[in-house]
């Protein structure tokens, strides 16, 4: 090493280290927005017929436009019935007017309304919606919501590829532009199915996992061989050549002959799905008329209309960049009150007004920044001090404190509640007595005064209260002599002699203080409890799986309806998880569907009856909403879905005299 | 040059090999822990499911999986994207998450010195006196206590009761400071420690009483003569230091809400997004191989007895 070298060395540090100094100071500032508030966490996805999250709720609500809007709107009574108390929810036309329901209720026709435009200043029109609504639907897109659409004619089993001999079909030939992208489609083939060749069955030994018979059923499937008489083929939007032949085709056309098929030659094809435009009650009578028709009255359905999964997605946006390319910034287009103006992940999204929105002139806010503040505690000393103007849930341990000391903390009922799944298959909570023994143990007024402190409501119904209309079943209050004397007849006086009870519970540190509480109350009957914690993947796996006996649970409704939350625990439902089935709950859900509107409810009530008897659910309480808004701020309105649509948001400038919010 | 040459190339060499470990290894424990990718809380159609597993090809034995994304992070140095955030490349994540970590690490590493090395050895020199003293009970608990803990105690200070700094959030000098102070201080703290041993061990030796005897002056002494010996602990304790300051910066991320590679690596493991933890683990993998590869280096410049071997 020369010295020279090492004579400079000292300072050759010294400038790299400045060098490295200024390099960390050089940063991009953004201008202020009008208004910020935390998100809660970074958005998954900007597809609507992907997303599932609240996050991602609240931007989607920006962004795009529904058929219809659920929107809270303004009572008189000023902040004492805006901000302390529920507002309800009103359908607002959003893309197309109120619709026109046939008098069985099972049809919709919505007519759009003008000046509905994509923010690339295209018209919103009907063969939009169905676009969407079919991508929605569509097996490969694999939106956890498609659900939605299972109410309208042959929405499942286009969703769930069910096919039946004779059934009309599309096939979609392997000749895409890009394999992986759904859009450009490839050629469509549109015939009857004329047969289905399966080779044979996977089997497996009992020991097989789960995730690998599931893998191999999976393989077995892509090889079935689809014989379609063929009748026309696309050629454009809805827009048919006559063809005429039997052709047969194949996902995997060398597993199917390697399975042993052998007559005749094999198309490679993506999919064979029942016909859209034939079987699924979804269609543009022309660019401005969409009539949809629904399997039985679904009363709920215009509600549906104002969610985020059947917002509509601009197809040449779709095509042109491909999934999930087309929700980046500067490619998306939507139709809402606001553009994508600005995502870097984990730090925020800058929503900017549109200037194609309809109904521009009464967006106050110009420029509105969503924080994915993850912490809470973050979140509430970023509010404290200014930076942020909506917060929408606050650190449990303060929430006393605030409900003390601030004007502008605001909770209300919401549509959620927290139980917990008693797994029915795993003795002795097979014994409805010990069930209902559980349920009188446990103090439920406690825990939400003592320990979650917001105002929540302790739950005797799986429905939370609140939905115009329906009146919910209770099940007993708390009652510790009742519990004994059930525990007794079930054979275990003061718990003499019964196995362990085992309560399971994501890892957080509300619900571990929920379940300690609920475990002392269960050992006051003599009943041996224990908790077990596991991190969130790990327990959402034990609970589909059923390896668990009491287990930590709750369910937001995604629309003000009993059906949402009633529906999940029919048979076997994908959500029902208990292992619990009755038939007569599964008639009334079913009954329910056929109905009028009125007796629909009676019926919903009927069955939650039997829920609260048979309580393969604890309920244990309502959430509420926990929002702290700037006072600054108007048009917030605290309603039972926390539903605050940016739009009808303003924020006043901060010189100008604010009127102070009234005292509690 | 040819030894330094020789150097790199030897470090580099062993960086591959431990990436590609630490890659085959972190590859295997991820897809080894129970639970399914795509879990969430409503139960998703075994149709659904099937898709997704064939998008991001986890329908393929593990074995082939691993091989395909090995061969695409060497020759095109795809990271593949992420699986819960809107299938970001990976790449992307890193581009944006580093150059803010980078500026927190770096201030901190500037604050940890600065403050290290001026309090070790006004520490040394006047050592046994009442500064010494409270020098180094500071730097006793600034080694104790977690920096979470200390980022609790400044936002109390500096934000509430003496309102100069915000809460958090990322993009100005103001937002930085608190951040770096916190994820500086226990190293600032470490760093003084090192350097006052070295500066007492220092100012005992014959070249020392030997400078003085010519007849320099004591400021000449301390910075010229000892503060060179003493701060070769220093300088080897800084390839660590990189070390902690890059993991230690994860919960700092996450309290002052600054969007680094940090906030990635931690929710990435928690929500199970495989390609984004892997990046992120190879990323430290060779920040950690670099940083120790110049402190090794500078060892050369600054101690004549040191040779690259």
């Amino acid at each position: 090493m020369p010295p020279a070298i090492r004579q400079i060395f000292p300072y050759l540090a010294l400038v790299l280290l400045g060098v490295g100094v200024a390099w960390a100071m050089s940063f991009g500032t953004l201008p202020p927005a009008d208004f910020t508030f935390a998100n809660g966490d970074e958005v998954k996805t900007l597809d609507p017929g992907i997303a599932t999250g609240s996050p991602e709720h609240r931007i989607l609500d920006a962004l795009f436009e529904g058929l219809l809007r659920l929107h809270p709107v303004e009572v008189p009574g000023g902040a004492e019935k805006n901000l302390y108390e529920n507002v309800p929810l009103k359908l607002l036309p959003g893309v197309a007017d109120l619709p026109e329901v046939t008098n069985d209720g099972q049809t919709y026709t919505f007519h759009f309304l003008p000046d509905r435009k994509w923010s690339n200043g295209r018209a919103v029109t009907a063969p939009d919606f169905v676009f969407s609504w079919q991508r929605l639907l569509h097996p490969e897109n694999a939106g956890e919501y498609a659900y939605q659409l299972h109410y309208v004619v042959g929405g499942k089993k286009y969703n769930l590829e069910q096919l039946e001999i004779g059934d009309p079909v599309e096939v979609e030939l392997y000749d895409r532009p890009v394999p992986s992208q759904m859009y450009p489609r490839g050629t469509m083939i549109r015939g009857k199915l004329a047969g289905i060749w399966k080779p044979e069955k996977p089997t497996f030994a009992k020991d097989t996992p789960a995730a690998e018979q599931e893998s191999q059923l999976a393989q077995w499937k892509k090889s079935f061989v689809y014989t379609v008489q063929a009748e026309t083929k696309d050629v454009g939007e809805r827009k048919y050549a006559p063809l005429t032949g039997t052709f047969r085709y194949s996902k995997d056309p060398s597993a199917a002959v390697a399975g042993g098929f052998d007559d005749g030659q094999i198309v490679q094809c993506h999919h064979v799905l029942a016909d859209f435009d034939k079987v699924v009650g979804i269609r543009a009578l022309d660019d401005n008329t969409l009539q949809v028709e629904l399997n039985s009255a679904t009363p709920y359905f215009d509600q549906l209309t104002a969610f985020f999964s059947l917002y509509p997605v601009c197809r040449e946006c779709v095509e042109k960049y491909g999934t999930p390319e087309w929700t980046r910034t500067g490619h998306l287009i939507g139709n809402g009150a606001y553009t994508l103006k600005k995502h870097r992940v984990r730090d925020r999204i800058r929503l900017e007004k549109s200037a194609t929105y309809w109904n521009r002139e009464h967006v106050p806010l110009e420029v509105v920044d969503a924080l994915a503040l993850k912490s809470d505690t973050t979140a509430l000393n970023m509010y404290l001090t200014g930076q942020v103007d909506w917060i929408i849930t606050v650190p449990n341990t303060v929430v006393q404190q605030l409900r003390e000391d601030r004007t502008d903390f605001y909770t209300t009922p919401m549509l959620t509640t927290y139980f917990y799944r008693v797994n029915v298959n795993k003795p002795p909570l097979n014994d409805v007595r010990i069930r209902r023994a559980l349920n009188a143990a446990i103090n439920k007024a406690l825990i939400c005064d003592e320990v979650l402190k917001a105002g929540q409501i302790p739950a005797r119904s799986y429905v939370p209260p609140g939905i115009a209309g329906y009146h919910s079943e209770l099940t007993g209050d708390q009652d510790l002599e009742e519990a004994r004397k059930l525990l007794a007849e079930a054979g275990y006086p003061n718990g003499k002699g019964m196995p362990k009870v085992e309560i399971l519970f994501n890892t957080n540190e509300d619900h571990r203080v929920i379940a300690e509480v609920i475990q002392q109350q269960w050992r006051k009957l003599g009943i041996n409890c224990e908790l077990r914690n596991l991190e969130w993947g790990s327990f959402l796996d034990a609970l589909s799986n059923q390896k668990y006996m009491v287990s930590r649970s709750a369910w937001t409704g995604d629309y003000a309806d009993p059906n949402t939350f009633l529906d999940m625990f029919v048979t076997d439902g994908p959500n029902n998880q208990t292992g619990w089935s009755n038939a007569e709950y599964d008639r009334l859900i079913e009954a329910a569907k056929h109905v009028s509107a009125e007796e629909r409810l009676k019926l919903l009530s009927q069955a939650e009856r039997i829920l609260m008897d048979e309580l393969p659910i604890l309920p244990i309480y309502f959430y509420v909403t926990k929002n702290m808004v700037n006072p600054r701020v108007k048009g917030f309105r605290s309603n039972i879905q926390d539903l605050h649509p940016l739009d009808l948001l303003s924020v006043e400038p901060p010189n100008a005299p604010t009127e102070s919010t009234t005292a509690r | 040059m040819l030894p330094l040459l020789k150097f790199l190339f030897r470090r580099f060499m062993w960086m591959i090999l431990t990436v590609w470990i630490v890659y085959t290894i972190a590859f295997f424990l991820s897809r080894a822990v129970e639970g399914d990718p795509f879990a969430g809380e409503r139960a998703m159609s075994a149709e659904v499911k099937r898709y997704k597993m064939e998008r991001y090809g986890y329908d393929k034995p593990l074995v082939s999986q691993y091989a395909r994304s090995l061969w695409l992070m060497t020759t095109q140095l795809d990271l593949h994207e992420s699986r819960k955030l809107n299938e970001i490349p990976v790449t992307q994540l890193i581009a944006e998450g580093f150059p803010v970590s980078a500026s927190l690490g770096i201030f901190a590493l500037v604050f940890a010195l600065a403050l290290g090395t001026v309090a070790g050895v006004i520490s040394a020199v006047y050592r046994y006196s009442f500064l010494d003293f409270s020098f180094m009970t500071a730097a006793t608990l600034g080694i104790a206590v977690p920096n979470f803990v200390l980022a609790s105690i400044a936002i109390m200070l500096f934000v509430f009761w003496i309102p100069i700094f915000p809460a958090g959030g990322w993009g100005t000098l103001r937002q930085l400071v608190l951040p770096a102070l916190c994820l500086g201080a226990p190293f600032a703290a470490y760093i003084a420690r090192l350097t006052r041993t070295g500066m007492m061990e220092v100012l005992n030796q014959d070249y020392i009483r030997t400078a003085y005897a010519k007849g320099l002056g004591d400021r000449r002494v301390v910075l010229r003569h000892a503060l060179r010996g003493a701060i070769l602990p220093v300088v080897s304790y800084l390839g660590p230091a990189t070390a902690g300051i890059l993991t230690g910066s994860l919960v700092l991320e996450r309290i002052f809400f600054i969007p680094g590679m940090g906030s990635h690596f931690i929710e990435a493991a928690l929500q199970r997004d495989f390609p984004v933890a892997l990046g992120m683990v190879m990323v430290y993998t060779m920040l950690l191989f670099v940083a120790n590869a110049i402190v090794d280096l500078s060892y050369v410049v600054i101690d004549p007895r040191v040779r690259l071997e």
